[in-house]
């Protein structure tokens, strides 16, 4: 019972920060993305992958898209991977984020054959290109909470 | 390929719209801008409001007005409502469901009624009040809030980049989008924006999301549109010629689909690898009985600039690729080869979900549309970048 009014909790807390035009959102934990996100805290990846078919996928999901198979399972992911696209965004639609504009968002497809949507930091703008190869580093945004986000591979 | 069980083409139509005034920071509420429109589109359709007994909603509240609100403020009895989210993706929705529901028996009447005042609601867009960022595992284009990609715009910022990146294209052909809607509106006395621009003003203007400036963005508007739909019979007996409703497909979805980008170009999870139409990403030209070479012109959801561009590789009017340098020289303006929202659209008359261009395509089919009229208007498009489509045809 304490697990499900926790989790409950985490719900109604995202959707107040989001609420709160001051604060950066955090992503809403549910029992089918909690395994990434916990992850995250350990400073690992995870991709979901399904032990029946073998197919590699995100977002997480309670079932694998390609088989049907129930609670597919999780990998930990080598953490590279390149940008498949990116933005710059000049607009202040969010006044949290004022301050770091103008400020990236990436499309990132893992190594692995997912894609994710994360910044990219230790990077000017002008030295963004697709195809640019990625890893992961994780930002502890909160004492519980770890967003991943990637750099270029230093070669 | 599919075969249609029930043949519904040319069996419901359009017989009457209604517009109201558009703008920004309109004093009326989204309730009166829907009764203006509301009561313009009976008059033009020559019913009353008790013959109207169903409604379909595509913006609810809060950008828009509810079913029941509407019924209840209009005086109406209802027997058949289909409302979608408050999203312009659902235009083509509302008017298949419309004219499934008239076929079927289901109403009589039915009114289309899409209102928005986004200058009201300002934070719905990629602001803190916009909670459908914040869905599990992404919101429906692409944002992500915790990152900061909290709105519509940057994802299409992200498909144009990707397509810019695969292609060798530039944003020129994003400027003849936003040059033509504009030149579109400046015959367009209801339309927003009359200040004239050149492709240098859409090249210099200032950056919103790159790789999309100020003038790649549609305009943020208030306003209402009310379109009529009714059996092909009863319209015929109507004030106005029958729009009829000729030809349909339905909305895309799936893991090769992202709302702003053709299939293939990779955004989320979309497999790379561009494919032109199959047949069946082309059901409604076949339903409607035409080719698309008859179709005179094209109505798409222009949020963004590049969406036109995608719409257009989307149905085969250009190979995939080539949209950026197809659309170049006037061939989508009016006098072209394929006039787009000669009305000017959401880029440049105003963000009314699109229906702008659902009223527009009536006026055209009428003959109605004065300096803007294509001529010898027989089959008009409306289709997006995410494959939905109905054709709409004069008979």
């Amino acid at each position: 019972m304490g697990h499900v009014l926790g989790r409950f909790s985490r719900v109604l807390c995202a959707l107040k920060l989001l609420m709160d035009k001051h604060t950066k959102p955090l992503p809403r934990v549910t029992p089918d993305n909690q395994p990434f996100w916990d992850a995250c805290r350990r400073h690992e990846l995870l991709v979901q992958h399904c032990a029946a078919c073998d197919a590699t996928f995100l977002p997480p999901a309670p079932l694998c898209p390609h088989c049907l198979e129930l609670d597919p399972g999780w990998r930990v992911a080598s953490g590279r991977g390149q940008v498949t696209t990116f933005v710059e965004i000049h607009q202040n639609w969010f006044p949290a984020f004022a301050d770091d504009l103008p400020y990236n968002v990436a499309q990132i497809q893992l190594d692995e054959g997912p894609r994710l949507t994360a910044n990219l930091v230790d990077v000017q703008a002008a030295d963004i290109e697709v195809g640019m190869p990625v890893e992961v580093v994780f930002d502890d945004v909160e004492p519980d909470f770890t967003l991943p986000r990637f750099r270029p591979v230093r070669t | 390929m599919s075969a249609p069980g029930l043949d519904l083409s040319r069996r419901a139509a359009i017989a009457g719209v209604g517009v109201s005034h558009f703008g920004r920071n309109l004093p009326d509420s989204q309730l009166r801008l829907a009764a203006i429109a509301f009561k313009q589109a009976l008059d033009d359709a020559g019913l009353s409001r008790d013959d109207v007994d169903g409604l379909a909603i595509n913006l609810g509240w809060p950008l828009g007005v509810d079913y029941d609100r509407a019924a209840d403020a209009f005086g109406l009895n209802v027997r058949y409502v289909n409302q979608t989210w408050t999203h312009g993706r659902f235009v083509t929705m509302c008017i298949q469901q419309a004219a499934i529901a008239v076929a079927a028996g289901l109403a009589d009447v039915v009114a289309c009624i899409a209102v928005a005042s986004f200058t009201r609601e300002r934070d719905i867009l990629g602001g803190p009040g916009d909670f459908e960022g914040l869905r599990e595992e992404g919101g429906t284009h692409g944002e992500y809030p915790p990152y900061g990609m909290t709105s519509p715009a940057a994802g299409a910022a992200m498909a144009y980049q990707r397509y810019m990146s695969l292609y060798d294209a530039d944003t020129r052909g994003l400027g003849e989008v936003a040059v033509t809607m504009r030149n579109h509106a400046r015959k367009n006395p209801n339309a927003v924006m009359q200040k004239p621009m050149t492709l240098a003003d859409h090249q210099n203007a200032r950056p919103i999301v790159t790789p999309l400036g100020l003038f790649d963005c549609c305009i943020v508007s208030d306003g209402a549109v009310v379109v009529l739909i009714t059996s092909a019979e009863r319209a015929r007996d109507l004030r106005k010629p029958p729009v009829y409703v000729s030809g349909m497909q339905g909305i895309r979805a799936g893991r090769d689909e992202f709302i702003f980008a053709p299939p293939g170009l990779g955004i989320n999870q979309q497999q790379p690898g561009a494919v032109a139409p199959r047949p069946s990403d082309l059901d409604a030209y076949r339903m409607a009985g035409i080719e698309r070479r008859d179709i005179n012109g094209l109505y798409t959801y222009d949020a963004f600039t590049p969406l036109v561009l995608f719409v257009l590789e989307r149905f085969g009017f250009c190979a995939p690729g080539d949209a950026h340098q197809w659309v170049r020289g006037g061939r989508i303006g009016l006098g072209g080869e394929l006039p787009v929202n000669t009305s000017g659209g959401l880029l440049s008359e105003a963000h009314v979900s699109g229906w702008n261009s659902i009223a527009e395509i009536t006026r055209q089919l009428r003959g109605e549309a004065g300096e803007r009229q294509i001529a010898k208007a027989s089959h008009l498009q409306w289709g997006t970048c995410w494959g939905d489509s109905v054709v709409f045809s004069a008979h």
